[in-house]
Parts: structure tokens; C-alpha cells; sequence
């Protein structure tokens, strides 16, 4: 009986013991967090001689400012730094860049041996006390050093957020001087951040649009030179003009290359209407892709080369339109209040910027390819033209202000419409073209 | 003269002697008011002027003026140094024993809150829409956060935990470590573009609200249908065959976390503790549509064990933006976890083990 009691009092205590227990790990869901620029540190990189000095600080200034420039990314100003870095191959004091908020560092070395300059670099996520991806050198002359300094920032900058980068990219675009009834008008290209511009053409004739190839080598343009709106391709090394050949008696503008870079779609003017024809550029042949009584202009192509998103006033007012790169039905996309123009796919294939022109404003903006989830990133007297960065995060446009003195200058938005920022140019500019990443 | 003749002519008389004599016109002398007067010079007469040109017994409150700002009234105008003004609008004299009440009621804020009632009356009153207020209207801030946080005074450090400032107290019989002053840095709940800055105040999106649960459906009770028979209870297993089985089931259940359960209101601040390092503004467009489900082991003092963080499981994306969800959510719970969760510590075994399931998918609308 004793032992029946006993075994009943354990049994009862062993039996209420687990009545808050829980299964298992204690579970937590979250779907709010904050979107802030992340912390970073970026020492200057350590010089391997006296003659890197220069080239290991300025490199180091232009991968910070490339990085906080994204808005993504704040750097923590050096005069808070607990460390310094005097070795690359140093380990990393993880503690001292924690108690800074410091959440990446970047470390790197600098060696230049003759005109030959030689980049190495790391990524460390610091509260996590290891390294990013390997390490990683990039070597080149020393003229070459900004370049390199782009190369490093898109490989950091995709080891932080999963994307590639867009640093070592050239933007094309229309350098504007002079009042606006007298403004001169040159073919320009530069690095993406506004440095090392070179002029392309010279102010004689009115040129416009310039548009990249997929690779960069050449630019399609369109030019007043004889008068008439008509079609060039340049070769950007050798700075070679070529007029492609249109039906006569016809002006054609606004063209855009293929992906595939083969052909060319562009908009030709013929007995007063407007239409889209395409070019083989090997063969010169143009085969025409809409026959309506609307205008129909602005056309880009799809990332797959299979569609074309095009604007057409054929509703009555400018609405932007997608139809099947060879031709046929077109579909509708825009429905909201306003004028669309200038549409271009993005590089992901998931969005068309746009410009929008509503209530005396213009606007930037993106939408789905379906015309869904239509979101304006911009607004001002004049704004137009939108570009995107080869990684589909940026978007870069012209902002012209407002009287007979009004300027045109290149800006940038991020998709998300946060860090609008001015492109620095020496001049006015106008209607970008961001070319892809380089080799 | 006949006799209506006479009697006319007495009657007359009469009346007109009544009238001389009688008091009815009487006179009396009117009282007369006596004012002296003197010469006076033209410099007295401008005095004289001067006063007469002072402000008046103030207006009725409805048309009084605003008060004139506070820089102008100070100007020394003797004139109206004279005049008593109840409103202090000069600043206050400094005194050994400053008056409570000179502070707490400054005039000025007064004035400057009521509306001018001076301005010529609208003939037709349009009721607009009251401007929205700095809460109401997203601002542009560089941090996107569950709760929008007012811009910290310019001289404050920036931190995610805002703490006082503490100065050297060299009286102080206790002497505490001197830091700076800390607040978190200004945050909106959501992205402003440029166009929706300038054109709406309003915010574009609002969070949908909830779908109200479905209530628990009660268990099935048992049908019983009444002209069944009862069926026999079966025979009854003996006790220590039942003590036996509980005993061998609770042994098993030893290892389970024992005692009582985190309340909501611990669970939702750790989970905010978390929130506040989980920054997805770095993320790629990719990596926002992956979840990710993080698991990790805190010592007793909150903080995170070594090694014990990983990813046990995720969803969506590409095995590249997984690994950036996981680092963004490995950040999270690292850096907010450097000082140690504030979790009590007599539930240690409810929070030891913890798993965190990261769905970024309201943040892409931000």
C-alpha cells in the first residue's frame, strides 16, 4: 500500500510538472524589420610602397563613395575607427569595429610596381566575425585606377546585397551648354558617376538620344545634320560615325538596339504618320512593325528580345504599349491619369519605367509589365528620359528646371524612389543612356 | 354793456391778473458753473498732446490686436513702458527667487496661437481640409522603421537603444560611468518618393487589417442517441498499471522546457528587439521575397551562444538571395543580441532555444 502511494505522489508531481511546457524551441515570427543605409567601414587600403600611397587612398575613396552613393550604404567616418588597418593580411579586430556599429568592413592593399597597379581586397560581415566570399585582386595600369576602384566596389556591393553592381558602367548622354534658344548639343560619355566625360561629336548639329549597344561598344543616335532627323551608329573606341540608311524622302528617330545587338527598332515618319520599323543591321533591310494612323514612337525591347514596349497615342492620348518584337497586337499597360512616353524594360524583365506627364508635373516612374502596381519616383517641372543601371536597381533621367535660363541636368533614383541625387556633369546633360558593366 | 359783455370782461381780468400774480412764470436764479482757466506754453501743450496719443484701455478681446513680436516690444519705447500690460512680453528680470509663475505663464504663446482677428471677414467660408499634421504626413528619412521615430536633438549620439546622458557628478557619493546622450536616429514607416511628397500627404497604402480569426470550433460532442443502451464501462485497468503508464509518460516528456510560458508581452519584446537589427534595405529585390527560418541558443545572461546560429530552413528565392536573407537575418540577431536579450531569466528554459522565421514580404511595400 505504501509503496502504491508513493509511486501515485511521483507520478502526480512528474505528471503536473510539464503543463506549461511547450514543444520544442520557443518559435517567433517576423515581417517587420527597418530599411536603413548599413553601416560600413572602409580604412584606406594599405599601401605596399610609397609610390601606392596616393593610389591606395583615392582608390579607397572611390569605393566608399561608389558604396554610399547606392544610398544603401553609410560609411562610418574614420575618425570613430578603434583599429587600424596597417597590414592587409593583419587579422581583423572584430570587437573594436562592433563597439563602432561598423556591419561590413572592407580592407584592402594597393601595389604598384612600374605603370602596373595591383588591387587586393576582403569583406568581412563583422558581427558575424568572418569574411565575405573570398579575397579578390584586380590588376591594370595605374591610368586604369578609377576603373578598379568600380571593379572593387561591384564585388563588395554584391557580396552585401546578392545583386550585382553597376560601378564600373559609362553613361552616354547629351552635353548641353549655352542659353536654351542657343543651346549647343555634344554626344558626351563618362564613367557612371559623372567622371572622365569625353566628347564624342562636336556642338555643329543637333544630335539626340544616344542609346548603348548590349555591349557597349557602339551607340545609335539620332542627328540633325543634314537637316533632317536621321540615324547614327558610333563606334565609341574609335569615335567612327556611320549614317544607317532609311527609305528616303522618310525621317527616322529614336532608335534602340535588339538584345542581341543584330537589329535595330526605331520610329520613321513617312507621309506624315508615324510608325515602328525594324533594321537588320547586317543586311540594312527595315520591315515595318505597326500601321496606324497614331503616332508611334519610343520603342525598347524586352530583355528576352521577344516583346516591345512602345508609346502610341492611338487611344487618343500618349499610352504606353507592349506587342511582339516581329509585330502584331498590341496591348495596353498604362490606364492611369495623364500622358505616358519613354518607355524602357527594365534589365530583370519585371518593370517598364516611364515618364508621366500629369497636372502641369512630370514624373519618373515604374510599373509592372502588366501595367500593375504603377509607383511615380519623381516630381518636377521636367522630368524625362529614364535609363536604367545595368543591375535594374537605378534609374538615371534628365531634370530640366523651370525659364528661359532653366538647365538640364542628369539625375538618379533608386526604384524604391528613395536617394534622388543630382549627376555631377561639367556641363548641362540630357538624355542618358547607361551602358552595361565592362569587362 | 349788456351783461354776457361784462361778465367777459371780469372774467379776462381775472385771468390775466391770475397770471401776472399768481407764480405760474415765476423766475429763479440757474445755478452757474465756475471753471478757471490759465495760460499754458507750447511746450506743455505737447506734453498735454503726447498723452492723449498713448494707447487706450485696451480693446475688447475680440479685436485686439495680435501681439507684436517679442523683439519689438522689447525696443525701449517710453510710452508704452507706462501703460500697465499684463502680458510680460519683455523677458523676465532676473531675481534672487524667480516666480513659478512668471514661467509657466508666458503671454506670448498666447498670441501666437490665436488666429488674427483683425483681417476683414471672408464673405463666403470654404471649409478646407486641416493641413495634416508632421505625424500624419510621411516624412523622408533615410531609415524605414515599424514606427516612425521624431528627428533626436542635434547634439545627440545616434544608437538603436536610446539611453540619458550621464555627466560627472564630483558630489556624488556613488559615481556613475559618464556617456553621451543617445536616441535612435529618425525613421518614417515608409518610403516617400519625391512625387508623393509633394502631391499627397496621405499615406498611399495602409496595412490591411486582419482577417478576424475564425472561432475554434467546438469539439464534436458525441452523439448519444437516447434510446441506446448504455453500453457496459469496461473494466477499469488497475491503479498501479495507470500510474505506471503516466509515470512512463512524463519520463519521456522530461527533456521539454519546464515552467511557466513567456507571456505575449515577452514574446512581442523580443521579438521588437530583433526587429530593430533586421535592416532589409541592403537586401536585392530577390532576397526580399525569400523567408528564412533562423535558429539559435542564448546563455542564461540572453546573449547568443557561439556557433549556435544557422539556417534551418527557407522559401522563395535563389540559394544566393537565401544566403542574403540569412546574413541579414544572422546580423539581426547578433548585433541586438551583443548586450544580451532582456528575457526573465526564471523562464530561462522557455527561451533557450530559439527559431526565428524572417518573412520580409511587408517590407517590399514600404
Amino acid at each position: 500500500m505504501m509503496r502504491l502511494l508513493t509511486s501515485l505522489l511521483l507520478g502526480l508531481t512528474l505528471l503536473t510538472a510539464p503543463v506549461y511546457a511547450q514543444n520544442g524551441p520557443l518559435r517567433l515570427d517576423l515581417d517587420i524589420g527597418v530599411i536603413e543605409p548599413l553601416p560600413f567601414a572602409a580604412p584606406n587600403f594599405v599601401p605596399d610602397g610609397p609610390a601606392a600611397a596616393q593610389y591606395a587612398q583615392d582608390i579607397s575613396r572611390v569605393v566608399a563613395a561608389d558604396l554610399t552613393g547606392t544610398g544603401l550604404f553609410r560609411e562610418i567616418s574614420s575618425d570613430a575607427f578603434i583599429s587600424r588597418v596597417s597590414s592587409f593580411e593583419a587579422p581583423v579586430q572584430f570587437a573594436d569595429w562592433k563597439a563602432i556599429n561598423a556591419q561590413a568592413l572592407v580592407t584592402g592593399a594597393v601595389n604598384v610596381s612600374g605603370n602596373r597597379l595591383t588591387v587586393r581586397f576582403r569583406v568581412w560581415d563583422v558581427f558575424a566575425g568572418q569574411e565575405l566570399g573570398n579575397g579578390l585582386q584586380f590588376s591594370g595600369t595605374t591610368e586604369g585606377w578609377r576603373r578598379m576602384a568600380h571593379k572593387v566596389s561591384d564585388q563588395v556591393y554584391s557580396r552585401l546585397t546578392g545583386e550585382g553592381g553597376y560601378f564600373d558602367s559609362r553613361v552616354a548622354f547629351v552635353s548641353e551648354s549655352g542659353p536654351k534658344n542657343q543651346r549647343l548639343k555634344r554626344l558626351a560619355i563618362m564613367d557612371y558617376d559623372g567622371a572622365n566625360v569625353q566628347y564624342l561629336t562636336d556642338s555643329a548639329a543637333i544630335v539626340l538620344a544616344p542609346r548603348f549597344s548590349p555591349t557597349g561598344d557602339r551607340l545609335l543616335y539620332t542627328s540633325y545634320e543634314t537637316g533632317q532627323p536621321r540615324i547614327y551608329v558610333l563606334d565609341v573606341d574609335r569615335v567612327k560615325q556611320s549614317e544607317l540608311k532609311t527609305q528616303d524622302g522618310t525621317m527616322s528617330f529614336s532608335p534602340r538596339f535588339s538584345p542581341d545587338g543584330r537589329s535595330i527598332v526605331y520610329s520613321l515618319i513617312q507621309g506624315g504618320n508615324t510608325d515602328l520599323w525594324k533594321m537588320d543591321l547586317a543586311s540594312g533591310q527595315s520591315v515595318r512593325l505597326t500601321n496606324t494612323p497614331a503616332i508611334e514612337t519610343a520603342p525598347s525591347y524586352s530583355p528576352d528580345g521577344a516583346q516591345i514596349v512602345f508609346e502610341s497615342d492611338r487611344s487618343g492620348t500618349p499610352q504606353l504599349y507592349i506587342m511582339p518584337a516581329n509585330g502584331g497586337e498590341a496591348t495596353r499597360i498604362s490606364f492611369g491619369q495623364g500622358r505616358y512616353g519613354t518607355p524602357v524594360w527594365s534589365p530583370r524583365g519585371d518593370l517598364v519605367a516611364f515618364t508621366k506627364q500629369n497636372k502641369g508635373r512630370f514624373h519618373i516612374g515604374v510599373m509592372r509589365v502588366d501595367g500593375s502596381e504603377e509607383r511615380l519616383l519623381t516630381s518636377s517641372f521636367l522630368d524625362e528620359g529614364p535609363t536604367w543601371s545595368p543591375n535594374g536597381r537605378v534609374i538615371m533621367f534628365t531634370r530640366e528646371t523651370q525659364g528661359a535660363s532653366g538647365r538640364s541636368t542628369l539625375y538618379s533614383v533608386d526604384i524604391s524612389g528613395r536617394n534622388l541625387r543630382p549627376v555631377r556633369t561639367p556641363d548641362g546633360g540630357s538624355d542618358p543612356s547607361w551602358g552595361p558593366l565592362q569587362n | 354793456m349788456d351783461t354776457g359783455t361784462r361778465i367777459s370782461a371780469i372774467a379776462h381780468v381775472s385771468l390775466i391778473g391770475w397770471a401776472l400774480f399768481g407764480g405760474t412764470f415765476r423766475s429763479e436764479p440757474l445755478p452757474m458753473a465756475v471753471q478757471e482757466v490759465s495760460v499754458i506754453s507750447a511746450e506743455q501743450f505737447d506734453v498735454l498732446t503726447a498723452q492723449r496719443n498713448a494707447p487706450e484701455v485696451p480693446t475688447p478681446a475680440a479685436l485686439q490686436e495680435p501681439e507684436p513680436p517679442e523683439d519689438e516690444i522689447s525696443a525701449p519705447q517710453p510710452v508704452e513702458e507706462e501703460q500697465p500690460r499684463p502680458e510680460v512680453a519683455t523677458p523676465p528680470e532676473p531675481e534672487p527667487d524667480p516666480v513659478p509663475e512668471a514661467v509657466e505663464a508666458p503671454p506670448e504663446p498666447e498670441a501666437v496661437e490665436e488666429p488674427p482677428t483683425l483681417e476683414p471677414p471672408e464673405p463666403v467660408t470654404e471649409v478646407l481640409p486641416a493641413p495634416p499634421g508632421p505625424e500624419a504626413q510621411p516624412r523622408p528619412a533615410d531609415k524605414v522603421a515599424p514606427e516612425p521615430i521624431a528627428p533626436p536633438p542635434p547634439d545627440v549620439k545616434p544608437d538603436d537603444v536610446e539611453t540619458p546622458a550621464v555627466s560627472l557628478d564630483e558630489g556624488a557619493e556613488t559615481q556613475q560611468e559618464q556617456q553621451d546622450q543617445t536616441a535612435q536616429e529618425e525613421a518614417t514607416d515608409e518610403i516617400v518618393t519625391e512625387a508623393e511628397e509633394v502631391e499627397e500627404y496621405a499615406p498611399r497604402t495602409s496595412p490591411r487589417p486582419r482577417v478576424r480569426p475564425n472561432r475554434p470550433t467546438p469539439p464534436a460532442q458525441p452523439e448519444v442517441a437516447e434510446d441506446q443502451e448504455p453500453t457496459p464501462p469496461e473494466p477499469a485497468p488497475s491503479n498501479e498499471a495507470a500510474i505506471n503508464d503516466a509515470l512512463a509518460e512524463a519520463l519521456e516528456q522530461s527533456d521539454e522546457p519546464s515552467g511557466p510560458p513567456l507571456t505575449i508581452g515577452e514574446k512581442n519584446a523580443m521579438r521588437l528587439a530583433v526587429s530593430q537589427c533586421w535592416n532589409v534595405g541592403a537586401l536585392s529585390t530577390d532576397a526580399l521575397n525569400t523567408i528564412v527560418v533562423v535558429g539559435f541558443s542564448l546563455t542564461r545572461d540572453g546573449k547568443v551562444e557561439g556557433g549556435s546560429l544557422k539556417l534551418l530552413d527557407s522559401s522563395g528565392g535563389t540559394p544566393g538571395s537565401v544566403d542574403q536573407a540569412y546574413q541579414a537575418a544572422r546580423r539581426a540577431v547578433l548585433r541586438c543580441g551583443a548586450k544580451g536579450y532582456q528575457l526573465p531569466a526564471d523562464k530561462y528554459e522557455q527561451w533557450q532555444d530559439i527559431e526565428i522565421t524572417f518573412n520580409p514580404e511587408r517590407m517590399r511595400i514600404k
